[in-house]
């Protein structure tokens, strides 16, 4: 009889996370063309529509580095709490605070130059989004409420709050009954890069991402999270401010969702309505694990999971395959690579059973 | 009386080391049905590490056991069920939501339905039988934790286990809890199980046990019948030892300031403490675990602040001192946990060692990694940690690195006061002797507060000793005072010195 003998590897394989990655990601391919064989649509044909779709033209890269843009700020932001093992599921509401927090700026204040009105927007959109993430914070240190919990029932909070404004205070006179703001003023738009679809959005991406990247490496706040996240009990200890460093990440993590609230409504769509709420927030979750919290590869599964957006979009289009495939297809990257990180820590091999 | 017995379980030459350290050497050890045998030893004596064996979870580098004579070897835990050993852990395993029968009952009946009403008159039954006065239908959540104990012996007696394993019952027990828990096990003595009472108290070992097994540092340093004993301290004698190991050269020092200075210092575990610590010397605090000894840790080290009479470190009252900042320079704590709260087992030596010493290396908002490192490098050598990688994880060292890795990073603060908490617990011989090394080189500096367990250790290394027992402290005295020394398992005991 042969057994499997499971060893803990005494440091992580450096370089089976991108096989198990890539690995991960072809099983979950396969899965997915199984399920829609299932269906009765070509498996081989859905996925080169999926790819072409994706990543087959200029047009579609940027549209794919377009969506990567709020999926990247809000993962970069719950990264950073689960580095504290906080595990803030509200990125969607955080995302929605961001967007509402712009969106006043835009709308109490049409006729002041950009320059005024960007840094601005930039600024409301970070603080609300951040107090969204903050009560959460309090919550859980003073109350002690469950952070997983109060950040998700806060998405829905979020959300709720937003149609209130549309369908009520902030509606477009003009809108026909649509439920969504006036359109911004010029000056509250952030403009597009050139020629391109693409907008200044991504250099925010790549200077938050730079920020938090020197922020862990080099300050003694982000050396003091890192500490934490590892050991609780060693940093209080060594007497590091635990309430306070949950605050600040929690802090941090909402104002990056808000950000990205701020660059959907302000460069993508140019108003506040409900359908800047796709799910983002929750895509940001499954990004951040894939990623392994770092934020080098947060950028590139970033990108990945908006070409599978925009792949799916085709799909639909052309296989009317449903929609919520996407959600389905999410889960199983997510799954199957979860499950293969289980062989970047432990070494498996088969043994004779005594 | 106890040759004529046939012997139910057997230990042969049991061994067991987690890399260089022998937590088992050659362990001989024999248990009958009917009598309780009781295993006496320090933390970290190797008592966990055999029961573990015994119980499934550990398999032994060598040795066997044996069962009515024969041979048997546990892969698994379930291995050592089925063969009728059962172990009542500390941390009880119930589900809390479901009732006392269920969770006896659980995974036991492999029926598709449950009879709830044959469910509860069998653990009724059952209960009678050993005298454990439980109610079958109560929810565990609403139990206390000496009822709760008495489901998992339930469980255990459920399944046929001839066996069981107590480890430190008493410890999560009120007083009165502890009595109906040894009426319990002198009932199931008595109708021929063999039990096996884990602990490191004097007293309820010498009024539960029928024989004394005594453990020090992996090995077996006596087996007693209970009845033989004549003295308490002659039991914590031999759990503590009184050799000296190790040949270390200690100069005599001239101690200078108060560092650490403890008046009166009472609350519920404590009683009327009074310490003097002055640099340049080394106080040992000797005594059974769980006298007092953490509880005072902690009020020093500032997580508790002293109900009634007075802490001063370098003079400072206790409320000042821990409220000021530059504090972390001045004092320096080696916890005995140091896998768990002295360092990050997933960061690597540069990471390890800023987390006590970022202070320094800090400017504004910035951490200056590259003078850590370099820093970090030159003690990591001068210390002899290995591997003399910066970079390597702290979960790639040994014990004995690890421990020598803490005391380096906490003696790079120049710290004024030094409280090391079993600073060479399960360490092997030549860690030990670096660690020690270390310890009386900071001396010349610092004075250090050092609470150990293990008699050798206080010996070699304390200019004086304080023995604590109770919360109490029985008495302060020089190392060199023979007279005092040679009664420490006495006072140990609670019998005052004469």
């Amino acid at each position: 009889m042969f057994k499997f003998i499971i060893k803990k590897r005494q440091a992580p394989l450096v370089w089976s996370s991108c096989l198990v990655f890539f690995g991960a990601l072809v099983l979950s391919l396969a899965v997915s063309a199984i399920m829609l064989a299932l269906q009765n649509k070509p498996p081989l044909t859905a996925m080169v529509l999926l790819f072409n779709g994706a990543f087959g033209s200029l047009l579609a890269i940027q549209d794919c580095l377009i969506k990567a843009v709020p999926i990247f700020l809000c993962s970069l932001g719950v990264a950073i709490a689960f580095r504290l093992q906080i595990w803030n599921i509200g990125a969607e509401g955080q995302y929605v605070l961001g967007a509402i927090g712009a969106t006043w700026v835009a709308l109490r204040f049409p006729d002041l130059p950009w320059f005024v009105v960007l840094p601005g927007m930039l600024a409301t959109a970070f603080i609300a989004g951040g107090l969204w993430g903050l009560i959460p914070a309090v919550l859980k240190l003073y109350m002690r409420a469950n952070e997983i919990i109060v950040t998700l029932m806060f998405n829905y909070l979020a959300i709720l709050f937003l149609d209130y404004l549309v369908y009520g205070p902030w509606k477009d006179p003009v809108s026909f009954g649509f439920p969504m703001t006036r359109e911004f003023s010029t000056s509250a738009i952030v403009g597009k890069i050139g020629h391109t679809q693409l907008n200044w959005g991504i250099l925010l991406c790549i200077f938050s991402g730079v920020a938090i990247w020197i922020f862990f490496k080099y300050t003694r706040l982000g050396y003091e999270l890192k500490a934490s996240g590892e050991n609780i009990k060693a940093a209080r200890y060594a007497g590091l401010p635990y309430h306070r460093l949950v605050m600040l990440v929690l802090f941090l993590s909402g104002a990056l969702a808000g950000w990205a609230g701020f660059l959907e409504a302000s460069s993508t769509i140019n108003r506040l309505q409900p359908s800047i709420v796709v799910g983002y927030g929750y895509t940001a979750i499954v990004v951040a694990w894939l990623a392994r919290l770092n934020p080098i590869s947060i950028g590139i599964a970033s990108f990945l999971l908006a070409g599978l957006r925009v792949g799916l979009e085709h799909l639909q289009l052309d296989l009317q395959v449903p929609a919520a495939f996407g959600g389905i297809m999410e889960g199983l990257i997510l799954l199957t690579v979860l499950a293969g990180s289980f062989f970047v820590d432990y070494r498996v091999s088969l043994g004779k059973k005594s | 009386m106890v040759d004529s017995t046939p012997s139910y379980i057997r230990l042969e030459n049991i061994s067991k080391s987690f890399g260089a350290v022998h937590a088992n050497r050659k362990i001989n050890l024999d248990i009958y049905s009917g009598r309780i045998k009781a295993l006496l030893g320090e933390n970290g004596a190797g008592k966990s590490t055999l029961m573990s064996i015994l119980a499934g979870q550990l398999q032994p580098d060598s040795g066997r056991i044996l069962i009515n004579g024969k041979p048997v070897a546990f892969s698994s835990t379930k291995a050592a069920i089925n063969a009728g050993i059962g172990m009542v852990y500390q941390h009880f395993m119930l589900i809390d939501a479901m009732t006392v029968a269920e969770n006896i009952l659980l995974g036991q009946d492999k029926r598709f339905f449950l009879n709830p009403k044959k469910m509860k008159c069998l653990v009724k039954d059952l209960a009678d039988r050993y005298e454990l006065d439980i109610d079958p239908s109560a929810r565990i959540s609403n139990l206390s934790m000496g009822e709760k104990q008495r489901v998992e012996i339930l469980k255990l007696l459920y399944r046929q286990s001839q066996f069981l394993i107590f480890d430190e019952p008493t410890a999560v027990l009120a007083p009165q809890e502890t009595g109906h828990l040894f009426d319990a096990l002198k009932q199931m003595a008595k109708q021929g199980k063999a039990i096996v009472f884990i602990s490191h108290k004097l007293d309820e070992v010498l009024e539960i046990a029928d024989e004394i097994a005594v453990l020090r540092h992996g090995q077996v340093v006596g087996t007693l019948d209970a009845a033989d004993v004549s003295s308490k301290s002659e039991l914590a004698r031999l759990m503590v030892g009184r050799e000296i190991m190790l040949q270390i050269e200690k100069q005599p020092l001239e101690p200078k300031q108060m560092v650490l200075k403890v008046e009166g210092l009472s609350n519920n575990l404590l009683e009327n403490i009074d310490l003097e610590v002055r640099q340049g010397e080394i106080l040992g605090i000797v005594g059974v675990s769980g006298n007092g000894q953490k509880p005072l840790v902690e009020t020093i080290c500032g997580l508790h602040p002293p109900e009634t009479g007075e802490v001063f470190i370098l003079g400072q009252p206790w409320n000042r001192f821990f409220l000021q900042r530059p504090w972390e320079n001045a004092l320096s704590y080696i916890p005995e946990d140091r896998q768990g709260l002295g360092v990050c087992m997933g960061l690597d030596l540069v990471d390890n060692f800023l987390l006590t010493t970022r202070e320094g290396f800090s400017s504004g908002p910035w951490l200056n990694k590259r003078k850590a490192e370099i820093k970090a490098k030159g003690l990591i050598e001068a210390f002899g940690v290995k591997p003399g990688n910066v970079r390597a994880l702290a979960r790639q060292l040994s014990g004995g690195n690890l421990q020598k890795m803490v005391l380096a990073r906490e003696f790079y603060r120049k710290p004024r006061l030094i409280v090391a908490e079993q600073p060479t617990q399960g360490l092997d011989i030549a860690a030990t002797e670096d660690v020690w090394n270390l310890l009386l080189k900071a001396r010349e500096k610092t004075g250090i507060l050092l609470i150990t367990g293990d008699l050798s250790e206080a010996l070699t290394l304390s200019d004086r000793i304080a023995v604590m027992f109770e919360g109490r402290i029985m008495d302060t005295f020089s190392t060199s005072d023979t007279e005092k020394t040679r009664q420490i398992g006495l006072m140990m005991a609670g019998i005052a010195p004469v």
